[in-house]
């Protein structure tokens, strides 16, 4: 068993990432279980999360519609969470506890909804238009966490669920008074010059939606991770998320750095702001903060705190949200079973420094019985 | 052997670690009753073959006999049953409970309030641990908080907590590195104390000294071999130290006359705070010269880390000036002392000296990543970090598992040391702080570093050498300067200064009629 593991999970190369995966595997089979106790088909029900998210054809599909728009739709759903992963990981770069994402999302979103969204501005000028709105408006939220830390030593995990629940009150309020839509109860939908996200486009005789920004995202995840490893912007941040008394000892400035790193992240929570609510979405409902920005602190954790690794964790965690409403739909399976097995995921991801102490620990163990194998021959 | 004679016999005990074996088939047989030393240089396994007996670690191979019956120690809760208690370097204290609260915390002394509600019978234990002071002459208070005692006296109740748990087997990781001249005296005196009470000590040390103060026997570990194992009183601190060392060791700095010239370093009736807002350092002023070694004497904690950071900008200055080359850097950020050539190798290396999650290299380019030779246009000139870090590592012998891409954390504390050293010498600074540089090192290390030190002065550095250790500052210094209460009371050079007077000095003694001010080095 021991032996096994090491093989498996042992050695420097790639240990983080296949850790990851073996988190997944084994979450996997924990759905398995909890799906046979409740009385299920764990295959059929694993095959609907893939088919709801378009990556295993349906037995059906309604008209105009066909496996492709499924999987633009998950496009569409993980562009945001993407870009949310991002902005939880550079806080956490930077040492930095960042719970304010779905606060700086409402922001961005809002900011975005009502100066350009509803605007007559044509596609070309309004669509750019969202994306700096949403940065700056993201970014002046981190801003100001930031400086609460850096100049009132006020922690910022207080500060920034503190200014979840301001921002979404005050959102709350001009929404419901100036731009609700009486039907739906939300905001009314955005102008589609505005909409990082093109609804039903019509070719090949499908009907599909194209997300604008989804290749962004990933230009942005490359981006991150370049300025991260390969850069002194980076190299600062680290050192200082690492250790702020080295840092400081060395001379780097640790108000700038961590005024820096919140902007930084409130600019990539503002991106994930306008793509799900001027994309994904389209409009804002009152009362609530996104989810995503709570999810995507797991997700930063299955994907290491690295850039590209919050990619690959956006899109499982996507399938599996995703595709959930089709699972519930075809095997009458509760949809917070998938809940359930991210929530599986992401308790093992957060393991995962455990499970590497505990393979290093046997490999150690393995050598030795080897050596003294050795030792007696000689 | 027989089993009655000795109270802890350890056979054939092998303990190996990724990539290093900490101990190959050491023995040791300790007697009751007698004061058993370990001596060995850094990495010896001194520690480790302690910590198995202390069940921390479990060997890899061999056996262990307490009081003649072979035992398997897997905890250190096990080893306290087998009357094994153990004083680690760094004290495991709970810093904002009481002194006796420390000491009964694990086996409180329970009383039933009305008979039903159990609770912690702390009048008690204040009564039992006042008797064990007492008893082994430990002059503790048990109602004082242990944030406001002294690092001798939290040893005293590390030592304490040992005697409450009924501990016959007394194990001393390093016990002086962290106290003064005095308060070795003083502990020394409390081991012999404990010998008089029948109890067995285990010291580990690479002091010779003391060993030839206290010791009974003493076994000399080298590369996790046993080399040896010496009757104190027969055997020289030479060959002591030969054996350890595994060569001759010189135990005297060679160094010629100082060449000082212009003043690099002012310091003007510098106060400074510290954390909670007291002044730590009052109204001190000295200068330093180019080519001269000022070495600080004094107690620890009598202001000497806050007069340092304050030099080097990281704690603010309250009142006065400090001046570098005649130019006012008070106000000055740290980077920019840094380029103006101050190099500053502070005490604390784990906090404060490295980025301990960050690699050697980028350690050893922490101080200049930013210059044009490691980044270009922010962009970090990956090849320039290797060649800066292999350099180093080559020239200064930093040993690492995987050179200059290790993770700071996996090294060695002597290595750290030693890279946090050749990162700062490295500088060519015009002003050298060296805060207690040789703290945790061996004795071979050591006199590396002293090398270094002058050959900084030689190449016209001003050296501020603050240091615990008086030997250190006696051998290495050009000037002396005494620090007590935060207040220089003597300013000299070294050749007028004795170890006695300077000792005086240190416990704040300025009877002799030298103002508080402190003088010019005449």
């Amino acid at each position: 068993m021991k032996k096994y593991m090491v093989k498996l999970l042992g050695g420097e190369k790639h240990q983080m990432l296949r850790i990851s995966l073996f988190a997944i595997v084994v979450s996997l089979i924990f759905g398995v279980v909890v799906l046979l106790i409740i009385g299920n088909n764990p295959f059929a029900s694993y095959l609907n999360l893939l088919q709801g998210s378009g990556l295993a054809p349906k037995r059906s599909y309604a008209g105009r519609k066909n496996m492709f728009t499924d999987f633009m739709n998950l496009l569409d759903a993980l562009t945001p969470m993407i870009f949310a992963s991002l902005a939880v990981t550079v806080a956490l770069k930077g040492g930095l506890f960042n719970i304010g994402v779905s606060g700086m999302m409402l922001a961005a979103g809002f900011a975005a909804t009502v100066t350009v969204g509803y605007s007559s501005l044509f596609a070309g000028a309004a669509k750019p238009l969202v994306l700096i709105i949403g940065i700056i408006s993201g970014a002046l939220v981190g801003a100001l966490i930031g400086w609460l830390k850096y100049r009132f030593n006020i922690n910022e995990v207080v500060s920034s669920i503190m200014l979840n629940y301001i921002l979404m009150y005050v959102f709350t309020f001009f929404i419901n008074s100036y731009y609700v839509d009486p039907v739906s109860r939300q905001s009314t939908n955005i102008n589609d010059a505005a909409r990082l996200t093109i609804v039903d486009f019509k070719a090949f005789g499908l009907k599909f939606d194209i997300p604008l920004a989804f290749p962004l995202a990933i230009i942005v995840a490359i981006l991150i991770r370049f300025i991260m490893d390969k850069t002194t912007i980076g190299f600062e941040i680290k050192a200082v998320g690492l250790s702020r008394t080295a840092a400081n000892y060395a001379g780097i400035s640790i108000g700038r750095n961590i005024m820096l790193t919140m902007i930084l992240s409130g600019a990539l929570a503002g991106l994930a702001g306008v793509t799900y609510f001027c994309g994904y979405v389209g409009s804002i409902q009152p009362g609530v903060v996104p989810s995503m920005g709570f999810n995507a602190i797991a997700v930063a954790l299955l994907g290491c705190s690295e850039p590209i690794g919050c990619i690959y964790a956006s899109f499982l965690i996507t399938i599996i949200s995703n595709g959930s409403i089709y699972m519930s739909s075809q095997q009458g399976v509760e949809i917070e079973i998938a809940d359930l097995i991210t929530a599986f995921i992401l308790i093992f991801s957060a393991c995962s420094e455990y499970i590497r102490m505990y393979v290093s620990k046997a490999a150690m163990e393995l050598n030795t019985a080897g050596e003294k194998k050795g030792g007696a021959q000689a | 052997m027989e089993g009655s004679e000795y109270i802890v016999e350890m056979k054939h005990i092998t303990k190996r670690f990724p990539r290093i074996v900490a101990n190959n088939d050491v023995s040791l047989s300790i007697k009751k009753g007698e004061i058993y030393a370990l001596l060995g240089e850094n990495g010896a396994g001194k520690s480790t073959i302690m910590s198995v007996l202390f069940g921390m670690y479990e060997p890899d191979e061999g056996e262990i006999y307490i009081r003649g019956e072979k035992v398997n120690i897997t905890s250190p809760r096990q080893a306290t049953k087998l009357g094994i208690g153990m004083v680690h370097q760094h004290f495991k204290l709970v810093s904002n409970y009481t002194v006796a609260e420390n000491i009964i915390l694990g086996s409180e002394p329970q009383n039933k309030l009305c008979g039903i509600i159990p609770h912690v019978d702390i009048k008690k234990a204040n009564a039992d641990i006042a008797a064990l002071s007492e008893q082994y002459g430990l002059k503790v208070d048990p109602t004082s908080v242990i944030s406001e005692v002294n690092v001798s006296t939290q040893q005293r109740v590390e030592i304490l907590k040992m005697l409450y748990r009924d501990a016959e087997i007394l194990i001393f990781d390093e016990p002086t590195a962290v106290l003064t001249p005095q308060e070795i005296e003083y502990l020394l005196e409390i081991i012999r104390g404990l010998r008089a009470n029948g109890k067995t000590v285990i010291i580990i040390t690479h002091k010779l000294e003391e060993i030839k103060a206290i010791a009974d026997r003493c076994a000399i570990l080298n590369h996790g071999r046993l080399i040896d194992v010496k009757d104190v009183k027969e055997t020289s601190t030479s060959e002591m130290a030969r054996l350890m060392v595994g060569r001759e060791v010189s135990f005297t700095v060679d160094k010629t006359e100082a060449q000082p010239g212009g003043t690099v370093l002012k310091v003007e009736n510098l106060t400074v705070c510290n954390e909670l807002g007291l002044e730590a350092v009052k109204d001190v002023s000295f200068e330093i010269r180019s080519g001269e070694i000022f070495a600080l004497a004094g107690v620890s904690g009598n202001g000497q880390n806050e007069l340092a950071d304050a030099i080097a900008g990281i704690k603010p200055v309250k009142k006065g000036r400090v001046l570098l080359n005649s130019r006012d850097i008070t106000g000055m950020t740290i980077r920019e002392r840094i380029e103006d050539g101050m190099a500053y190798i502070p005490e604390d290396r784990q906090k404060v000296g490295l980025v301990m999650g960050y690699s050697l290299k980028d350690n050893l380019a922490i101080k200049n990543y930013y210059n044009a030779r490691f980044s270009n246009h922010k962009i970090i000139k990956e090849e320039a970090f290797e060649e800066h870090g292999d350099r180093l590592i080559n020239a200064y012998d930093i040993r690492s598992s995987e050179g200059n891409k290790t993770i700071v954390r996996a090294m060695s504390g002597g290595n750290q040391q030693k890279a946090m050293i050749a990162r700062e010498i490295d500088m060519n600074g015009k002003l050298i702080i060296f805060m207690q540089p040789t703290r945790g090192l061996d004795v071979g290390a050591i006199s590396n570093v002293h090398k270094s030190i002058i050959a900084e002065r030689d190449r016209g550095a001003a050296v501020l050498l603050i240091s615990l250790e008086l030997d250190e500052v006696m051998n290495c210094a050009d000037t002396i300067g005494v620090i007590f209460d935060g207040r220089i009371n003597k300013i000299a050079k070294a050749s007028e200064l004795s170890v006695n007077e300077v000792g005086e000095y240190m416990m704040g003694v300025s009877a002799t009629g030298v103002s508080a001010k402190g003088g010019d080095a005449e």
